[in-house]
């Protein structure tokens, strides 16, 4: 009896694990994607600093590439709004996680407990 | 000449990650060393960007330099550096643009901004660790230091009492004495100087107890407050902290080195350090709220103890009038007269036997109807409420008081044919209940108060406190002196039908 629960439970803190993996995953790639979105930021705000005449390029690869002003700005204002979502859906998904991990905790504590339990009913009849 | 202005993406970076979470001291300072290295990486970042500028103010100046140019990573050669007014700028994720030396200027100058930004936030954060370290350390000092610590104990009572002293000062919303209360009987936990003597220097002990007494603190602040308000548990013991952090001004000026910073901090430390923060200002602090509550103040040991001041109340005699005790008295010894065959006060409580009982027993009288009462711990003060007893709870008072609602609030008709039946019953029964139901109703009542009297029961008063269930409405918090005398001048007076009945019976 105490063998099949502590079984159980070695399954569910595994699964439980996993679930902490899958949080930190997210919470870094949050980290990340607001690391870029100060950034970009930063970009458009210093786009807005320059005029017309400057030339702006981009680095695709090892190549500078002419842009068109309006066009970066453009382009750097899409970038940030997507940022933006990605921010969103990995903060729903951190939440998503966090309360799969929060059940699955209760799960452990029940099992635990069991565990406990059975162990005790052991030790009283042996 | 492609000059390029450096971006510090890192540092912001790591700037998102510098957290301000609380942490105990014992990672203080390890944490404390995260935004210090970034505090020092923004400093570097700063300089760069200073240099930077120097460095496009004077390029223009010539229209060509005479410069090695750097051959690999081992060689030099000469070389010219012409287009001086040219830059490229990174500006970040890819993007480059071309401007004169005075728009870099302008571009370093906004990047040196956020920068400056974020030294700033993160010379916050350092404060806060600080004054959080300083407080942990002034802590410990002061523990240790059991000159100053004011050990306050609190002989543990029963819940009624305390619940009464509470509901009494909480009438008041954030009223001091509620204040102390928690605040002592955190201390009552705490204030074991030798546990904290005997703790290890080591700041994570230190705070591990800190949050297991903030724990506990929270625990009683719950348990002290159900009586008194519905508020959330949490609601209460923010206000109460903030109250707390309000005095800790006070106490933080008498007794504690640390600065104003302090304040900031309480915002963001847990009740417990709050707590114990105050440890050598409580004197000062409790010397006002002692009042009611019968402390010893300025010594060593403060012993606290709730006290149940009787007051006089106004009674509610379901007419929407109010007499007052001594009136009361009067009528009381008019009824006595009238009604008392024996001249004996039985001392019955109502029997109460089954949680549903109490709902029974303590029920409202309102406007000579019975409304069942919220709570049986919520005092009602404008009924017929003993919820602040008077010191010189004679029987008569409360009986009269029983008296004046029954003879207003029920109807003696059903009374007398929802209780004959019992009264039969309990006829039978015997004399060998009436002991018991004493003994457990002052059980039941012992909390109130001190003293508990047991009278003689009568025999032909043998009708049981039960026969008040289905309509009386007793007071519960009462000593149980009075709470026998009442009863027994309840039934005394309820059953003054049946006695007679009753008397005429075994006549």
């Amino acid at each position: 009896m105490a063998d099949l629960i502590q079984k159980k439970l070695q399954g569910e803190l595994e699964k439980y694990q996993q679930l902490q993996k899958d949080l930190s995953k997210s919470m870094a790639a949050r980290q990340k994607l607001e690391a870029q979105l100060t950034e970009n930021n930063i970009v458009k705000e210093e786009l807005g600093l320059l005029d017309a005449t400057n030339t702006v390029y981009k680095l695709i690869g090892p190549v500078l590439v002419k842009q068109d002003m309006d066009e970066a700005k453009a382009t750097v204002s899409k970038r940030l709004d997507y940022i933006a979502g990605e921010i969103r859906r990995y903060e729903l998904q951190m939440q998503e996680s966090e309360k799969k991990a929060e059940q699955q905790r209760e799960v452990l504590a029940r099992l635990q407990q069991e565990y406990q339990r059975a162990q005790g009913k052991g030790v009283a009849k042996a | 000449y492609f000059h390029d202005a450096g971006f510090h993406p890192k540092i912001k970076y790591r700037l998102n990650l510098s957290s301000l979470a609380p942490l105990g001291p014992d990672r203080c300072s390890r944490e404390f060393a995260k935004p210090r290295e970034v505090n020092a990486e923004c400093q570097w970042v700063e300089n760069d960007y200073e240099a930077l500028q120097e460095r496009l103010n004077t390029l223009p100046d010539k229209l060509s330099y005479d410069i090695m140019v750097p051959f690999g990573p081992l060689a030099f050669m000469p070389g010219k550096l012409v287009h001086t007014n040219e830059v490229t700028v990174l500006l970040g994720d890819n993007w480059f643009s071309r401007c004169s030396a005075k728009q870099a200027m302008g571009l370093v100058e906004h990047r040196k901004k956020h920068v400056r930004k974020a030294l700033e936030d993160l010379q916050k954060v350092m404060k806060n660790f600080e004054s959080r370290i300083e407080f942990t350390e002034d802590l410990q000092k002061m523990s240790d230091a059991a000159g100053d610590i004011v050990d306050i104990r609190e002989e543990a009572e029963n819940d009624g009492t305390e619940t009464k002293g509470k509901r009494r000062t909480a009438h008041k919303p954030h009223s001091k004495p509620k204040v102390s209360d928690v605040f002592e009987v955190h201390f009552q936990e705490n204030g074991m100087d030798t546990k904290f003597k005997g703790y290890s220097q080591s700041e994570e002990e230190l705070w591990a107890r800190l949050e297991e007494l903030e724990r506990r603190e929270e625990m009683l602040g719950e348990f002290d407050r159900t009586p008194d308000t519905i508020e959330a548990n949490g609601e209460d013991t923010t206000s109460s902290e903030e109250e707390k952090e309000d005095k800790t001004d006070l106490n933080v000026v008498h007794g504690v080195e640390d600065s104003a910073t302090q304040d900031n901090v309480q915002k963001e430390v847990t009740n417990s350090e709050l707590f114990s923060g105050q440890v050598n200002g409580r004197s000062h602090y409790h010397s006002d709220d002692e009042d009611d509550l019968g402390v010893d103040h300025f010594v060593p040991t403060i012993f606290f103890s709730h006290t149940v001041e009787p007051k006089r109340v106004r009674i509610n005699t379901g007419k929407n009038t109010t007499l007052k005790f001594s009136e009361k008295k009067e009528e009381a010894k008019r009824k006595r007269k009238n009604n008392n065959g024996n001249g004996h006060l039985v001392p019955e409580l109502p029997n109460i036997k089954t949680p549903a009982d109490i709902y029974r027993v303590f029920v409202d009288v309102v406007n000579g109807e019975y409304v069942p009462r919220k709570s049986i711990l919520k005092s009602r003060s404008r009924e017929n409420s003993v919820c602040s007893d008077t010191s010189e709870s004679s029987a008569a008072e409360f009986e009269d008081r029983r008296g004046v609602l029954r003879s207003i609030s029920y109807d003696e008709a059903t009374y007398s044919d929802n209780s004959e039946g019992i009264l039969e019953e309990e006829e039978e029964e015997g004399q060998e209940h009436l002991p018991k139901k004493l003994s457990t109703l002052s059980g039941t009542f012992e909390a109130f108060s001190g003293t508990v009297i047991e009278k003689e029961p009568l025999s032909p008063l043998i009708p049981h406190p039960s026969i008040a269930h289905p309509v009386l409405p007793t007071i519960p918090e009462r000593k149980s002196e009075e709470v026998l005398s009442e009863a027994s001048e309840e039934t005394t007076k309820r059953i003054s039908k049946f006695k007679a009945a009753r008397m005429q019976q075994t006549n």
